[in-house]
């Protein structure tokens, strides 16, 4: 048997191999920017019209509605239509309605037109509602007198307290824009009243849920509290991380291994058990220190830290295994002590390190929800983070709500990346 | 001048043990051995690195075995140089100094004379990692020699440089040696590189230091 030739021995391409890392790496990124961009779009950033109840009522398109479901309108008034699965359109007056929004009914009957009988009614119809009538009034409350507009819809406006509505076409400063509702009823909503004289027309629309979440003052207070806790957080996590990184990466001692694992538990450990964990320990603490803590901000601050701090930890060690000793070995023979070879030598070498630890442990805490639900509680304007304001959001049925809130994150995380980066880029442009 | 007095060494399962050198002040030893013999382990042991389980180092006539590295007086060039990457070249001249707490003029004035002694004048504000590697030598040179030691330890000071540049650091070296008076121990690998060096030279070898009597120290 003869040896293969030199000359025909071939190595395979190593085509498939780098194709096939750019479509594994390559998914992978597309469903990170896809994820993104599916929050950004799924929001309808326009305005929306103030919709009365529902006019369609369940049912099927059978027997003497086979043709068609007649609904009773009013001729002229505005109305929304949403056709369903099942539905070609609406038939008014001779008129084919097919698109979903806003028409005006042109008789006093519009027709539901099935795709095929039998099938489920799934459109809907709602009326617009319209401003009918507005009063001024003066409230006494504790001796500071609020002047509130009462403004009367013509159908039920279906608006919460707390909501926010959107007064436009008055031409007159003040109460064009954005106002927070204070009381409802079926046909009324309270706001403040800017002014004593009411403009003549006025139309009603829902802004959108970005412009509703940055305007509730819930949302408000949850987004300040994310902001200064998971900064306050990640201070600390810096501040424990440098020293413990260091000693990891630099000293020899007995129960490094214990160490090394305990360090490792707030990682592998489910979120939920930490906080669970926590409120459990502060049974044993003295009273005016679990009172301080427990179900306050605080809280949230130490949730944030158990599990942001261990990322931190992690990486400021391998910044720190990055750097060789030989370094403060030099610096030693140079006259330095061990923490003058520390701040001298070794800091400035690890701040690229220190600022991905810091990126890392602040991203971490703006996510973190579980440990704060269960040891800090979801209390509006006390312990409410800005994941506890998704939850709440989905909670009250508002999804879009909780999309404008997750938004108001990715938002967030993006701009503290982008800081991190560019500081990051100056060290090494410098 | 250098004395080491029985010492004894100990890393895992590496063992040196009852090692004596003794080098007079002003004086150029060069310590020969193979790889993985102990040179660098000793050296870091002078230079107060390294624990030693026994004996005695004595620099410049002062008993430093219980003194940090700081206080030894010595100056410490390792094999990788370990330049401070964040650090300007002056800013690593003046490191020394600045511990020390130096007038800023009189910091200045070592920081030229140093640079002139070495040939980095041009070179003052550069960081390392615009540095060849005869430059980034000399500069750690000059980073060793900044508080004036009594002893300066020379780790494969020639060992990253390509030929050419040999016979360059070699009379670099003498110079320095010339003009501070330093007492320096140079550990190298090869027998070709301490041929071309003058001065005492020393073999560890079996876990002995012998001295190599065929030469003069002078």
């Amino acid at each position: 048997m003869s040896a293969p030739s030199p000359s025909g021995y071939h190595v395979a391409s190593d085509k498939p191999f780098l194709v096939g890392l750019g479509v594994l790496g390559g998914s992978y990124l597309l469903i990170i920017a896809a994820m993104v961009l599916a929050d950004l779009v799924f929001l309808d950033y326009g305005d929306k019209p103030v919709l009365g109840n529902e006019l369609v009522s369940h049912g099927k398109y059978a027997g003497e509605y086979e043709k068609g479901v007649p609904i009773a309108v009013e001729p002229g008034r505005a109305y929304h239509f949403r056709a369903g699965k099942n539905e070609i359109g609406l038939r008014s007056a001779g008129r084919l309605i097919t698109h979903n929004g806003l028409f005006n009914a042109d008789a006093s009957e519009v027709v539901l037109l099935p795709r095929e009988p039998g099938a489920p009614i799934t459109a809907s119809l709602q009326p617009e509602a319209r401003v009918a009538g507005i009063t001024i009034t003066n409230k006494v409350v504790n001796g500071v007198t609020h002047r509130l507009a009462r403004i009367t819809t013509d159908v039920p406006h279906r608006l919460l307290w707390k909501e926010f509505i959107r007064l436009s076409g008055t031409g007159q400063s003040g109460w064009s824009g954005v106002h927070e509702i204070t009381d409802t009823d079926k046909n009324v909503i309270t706001i403040a009243a800017p002014t004593d004289t009411v403009p003549a027309p006025l139309q009603l629309s829902k802004p959108n849920p970005l412009v509703q979440a940055l305007r509730s003052r819930d949302i408000r207070f949850s987004i300040k509290l994310s902001l200064i806790s998971c900064t306050l957080t990640t201070l600390l996590s810096l501040w424990v991380a440098v020293p413990i990184g260091y000693m990891m990466s630099r000293f020899k001692f007995r129960g490094k291994p214990v160490i090394d694992t305990l360090l490792d538990i707030p990682i592998v450990l489910p979120p939920l058990v930490v906080g669970l964990s926590l409120l459990i320990l502060f049974r044993y603490m003295p009273e005016w220190l679990s009172d301080a803590v427990v179900y306050k901000w605080p809280a949230v601050v130490l949730a944030q830290f158990m599990v942001a701090c261990a990322f931190a930890v992690r990486t400021m060690r391998v910044t720190f295994d990055q750097i060789p000793q030989r370094f403060e070995q030099v610096a030693l023979t140079l006259g330095c002590n061990r923490r003058q070879a520390f701040w001298r030598v070794i800091m400035p070498q690890a701040r690229g390190g220190l600022l991905a630890a810091g990126t890392l442990a602040w991203a971490r805490a703006l996510g973190e929800f579980g440990p704060i639900l269960v040891f800090a509680g979801a209390t509006r304007q006390k312990t409410e983070v800005l994941p506890t304001s998704a939850f709440l959001e989905l909670q009250a049925g508002r999804t879009e709500g909780m999309l404008a809130v997750s938004l108001i994150m990715i938002g967030a995380a993006v701009v503290v990346f982008i800081i991190a980066r560019t500081l990051g880029m100056k060290r090494i442009f410098a | 001048m250098i004395a080491l007095e029985n010492i004894e060494l100990r890393q895992g399962s590496f063992e040196l043990s009852d090692l004596s050198l003794e080098l007079a002040s002003g004086e150029y030893g060069v310590l020969m051995g193979r790889s993985g013999c102990g040179k660098t382990t000793l050296l870091e042991a002078v230079c107060g690195l390294r624990n030693i389980a026994g004996g005695r180092i004595i620099l410049g006539g002062r008993d430093v075995t219980q003194l940090p590295p700081a206080e030894r007086g010595v100056g410490y060039v390792p094999q990788d140089r370990a330049l401070f990457p964040t650090m300007l070249v002056r800013e690593q001249l003046a490191f020394a100094l600045v511990l020390r707490a130096l007038g800023q003029a009189e910091i200045a004035g070592r920081v030229d004379e140093l640079a002139e002694l070495l040939g980095i004048t041009g070179l003052l504000d550069r960081t390392p990692d615009k540095l060849s590697g005869g430059e980034a030598q000399r500069v750690a040179l000059g980073r060793a020699l900044a508080h004036a030691p009594a002893v300066l330890c020379l780790d494969e000071p020639l060992a990253a440089l390509d030929e050419e540049l040999h016979g360059e650091m070699c009379r670099l070296l003498e110079r320095v040696h010339r003009e501070t008076g330093v007492t320096i121990l140079h550990i190298t690998h090869s027998p070709s590189e301490a041929r071309r060096l003058a001065g005492c030279h020393f073999r560890l070898a079996d876990g002995k230091v012998t001295r190599d009597e065929n030469r003069s120290c002078a």
